[in-house]
């Protein structure tokens, strides 16, 4: 992609054309010096490190080559299964909620509703809001026994529902994170769709009405097949989102009750920080890479088949 | 909701001009009534904020006392605003704003320059550079940090600014976003500040940055967000509250046997301040921004 802006070579004179190359080496330089250092070195070292017991604060013993020993007892343990089947659940949920409601809300910015850029403005405010403070907000929303979202199901129940223990009750406390979640992150969805929705040609809309198309048929046959790529994109970026899910389970649950919430990079975190199992870690590390990889190589597979 | 969700739905109907004005109040009504249900957590915040006793933040949470405060006291952020003490928020929210700014700075500067030597420059291999690039952005931040800790730790970087600082100020990502802004600059453009005799510093300076300010603020709005909203890292990397952020500050309020509510909800005031001013200021930046980085995809 980079051929057609090459310019032709050997304008100039020869010692201008190589105090030029200097210059260009000088500019690009930091920036490839700083990937290197704290991107790519440690991407490749994690490989080197995943095949030794590395400690994080190193012992006087050096560390030793174990082989797949790490991936062995990752795969072995049954609660790195638990936590990819977290993280595959937290995902199955927050797909529907998070899309569903993004793609709602832009349907309605989409019309020629009076003030919209304000409603726009206003619906995309949760998605500037830091996670740690949707975390302080909804932990207090939360709140067991006597919070809103307890009052709320108690009046919906006609008190019929006890009050629920949201962050604390095995049942509810992944429902709970997929709905704070949703909540913080559905702006960026919205915006997505808004664009998609934006680049549908009004002329499809039209012919659909004179074939008599109602307004509920001309959203199934006419809105949703042309928003196929928007489609993908939100469901693939939801996706590799979801896996590397952290924050929110780090700072309410600690991956609690009993599990029902831990995640792959909560569990790395766990391993390499918390128990200093470095070698272990990696190996965690290495298999959340593959999976980001797999996502987003099915992302390009199916949107170049398309094309 | 059903009569607003399509764009025909409201498509000029000049026989009708009544009725439609009143379906367009009670569309702007409803829409109202979901924003305000939607952006009421953060209205929730602001007003507990405001409340200085911390049983009585949680005891009104769960009835419409929640959304008053019948006497507003900043107490709350004069008990947080402090530079020393357990929890010197003052210092973390100072800690933070110098972080995101010499991130962002030195990110577009970096970034920028790259991706013009990329996209104009005649060094060698620029094409596998790039898509050497393009094949690092892939790599989640996530399973780079532990290997990453112990090169900042072998270093000597640990619990500084320059180990939250410059490993995220150059990326993939964003001289990818610049480069493909400036490949579409037309070629003459290029061409008249090389005849003029200018080095490539000089027509990357007076040239290109004074007319990419668009993808400038884009990638200064998305890395300026991703450094502020940084946790697992600086949670990894900071042991002192010397270069601490704000946002593992706010999260140390959890993990004890009673929050203090009063104070968490000024923090988080305190952390949502800067990102708000910036985003009414630059609104619709903040919105076209997000915009790119999807399209890039």
């Amino acid at each position: 992609m980079s051929i057609d802006a090459v310019p032709a070579p050997g304008a100039g004179r020869r010692g201008a054309l190589f105090g030029g190359r200097v210059q260009e080496a000088a500019m690009l330089l930091p920036a490839l010096a700083l990937i290197a250092v704290f991107l790519l070195l440690p991407f490749l070292s994690s490989f080197r490190i995943a095949l030794t017991n590395e400690r994080l604060i190193p012992r006087p013993v050096p560390p030793r080559f174990v082989g797949l020993d790490n991936f062995q007892n990752i795969l072995s343990d049954h609660e790195f299964w638990v936590a990819l089947w977290n993280v595959a659940r937290f995902t199955l949920m927050v797909l529907p909620v998070q899309c569903g409601f993004a793609l709602a809300v832009a349907l309605i910015l989409n019309t020629k509703l009076p003030f919209r850029n304000v409603f726009r403005g206003l619906f995309f405010l949760p998605a500037i809001t830091s996670m740690v403070v949707v975390c302080v907000i909804w932990a207090t929303l939360f709140q067991y026994p006597t919070g809103p979202f307890n009052q709320i199901l108690s009046v919906l129940s006609f008190g019929m529902a006890g009050p629920v223990d949201w962050l604390g009750d095995p049942r509810f406390a992944m429902p709970a994170l997929v709905l704070l979640s949703a909540w913080q992150a559905y702006g960026f969805q919205m915006i997505v769709y808004l664009a998609g929705l934006q680049g549908i040609p009004e002329s499809l809309y039209e012919a659909a009405e004179l074939d008599g198309a109602n307004r509920w048929q001309r959203f199934w046959h006419v809105t949703m097949p042309s928003l196929r790529q928007t489609h993908i994109f939100v469901l693939i970026i939801t996706t590799i989102q979801a896996f590397k899910l952290f924050t929110q389970v780090n700072i309410l649950t600690q991956g609690g009750p009993r599990g029902t919430t831990d995640t792959v990079v909560h569990y790395m975190f766990t391993a390499g920080f918390v128990n200093q199992r470095l070698g272990l870690a990696s190996a965690v590390a290495i298999i959340l890479f593959f999976i980001v990889l797999i996502v987003s190589l099915v992302q390009r597979f199916v949107v170049r088949d398309r094309k | 909701m059903t009569s607003i969700s399509h764009p025909a739905s409201l498509a000029p109907a000049p026989s009708r001009p009544v009725p439609r004005d009143w379906s367009r109040v009670i569309a702007v009504v409803a829409v109202s009534i979901l924003a305000l249900v939607v952006i009421s957590p953060l209205f929730l915040l602001a007003v507990a904020s405001l409340k200085p006793d911390r049983f009585q933040i949680l005891g009104d949470m769960g009835s419409f006392r929640a959304f008053w405060v019948s006497d507003p006291s900043l107490q709350n952020f004069r008990d947080v605003w402090t530079f020393s003490g357990a929890l010197p928020f003052g210092r973390y929210l100072l800690n933070s704003l110098i972080i995101l700014f010499v991130t962002v700075l030195g990110g577009v500067f970096l970034n920028s320059m790259a991706a013009f030597v990329l996209a104009w420059g005649r060094l060698p291999g620029r094409a596998v550079i790039l898509t050497a690039l393009i094949a690092l952005y892939i790599v989640p931040q996530e399973s780079i940090v532990l290997p990453l800790l112990t090169i900042v730790n072998r270093v000597g970087l640990s619990d500084s600014f320059a180990a939250q600082i410059l490993p995220f100020m150059a990326s993939p990502l964003y001289i990818f976003l610049i480069y493909q802004f400036f490949i579409q600059v037309p070629r003459d453009i290029y061409d008249a500040a090389t005849v003029d005799g200018a080095g490539p510093f000089r027509i990357y300076w007076s040239v290109f940055l004074p007319i990419s300010l668009p993808v400038l603020a884009t990638v200064a709005i998305l890395l300026g967000i991703e450094t502020w909203n940084q946790y697992l890292w600086p949670l990894m990397v900071t042991q002192t509250d010397r270069a601490r952020p704000i946002s593992v500050g706010i999260a140390s309020f959890f993990g004890h046997d009673s929050v203090y509510w009063n104070s968490a909800m000024a923090a988080s005031v305190m952390m949502m301040i800067p990102v708000l001013i910036f985003y009414l200021a630059f609104q619709r930046w903040f919105v076209s921004s997000f915009i790119s980085s999807a399209v890039k995809g």
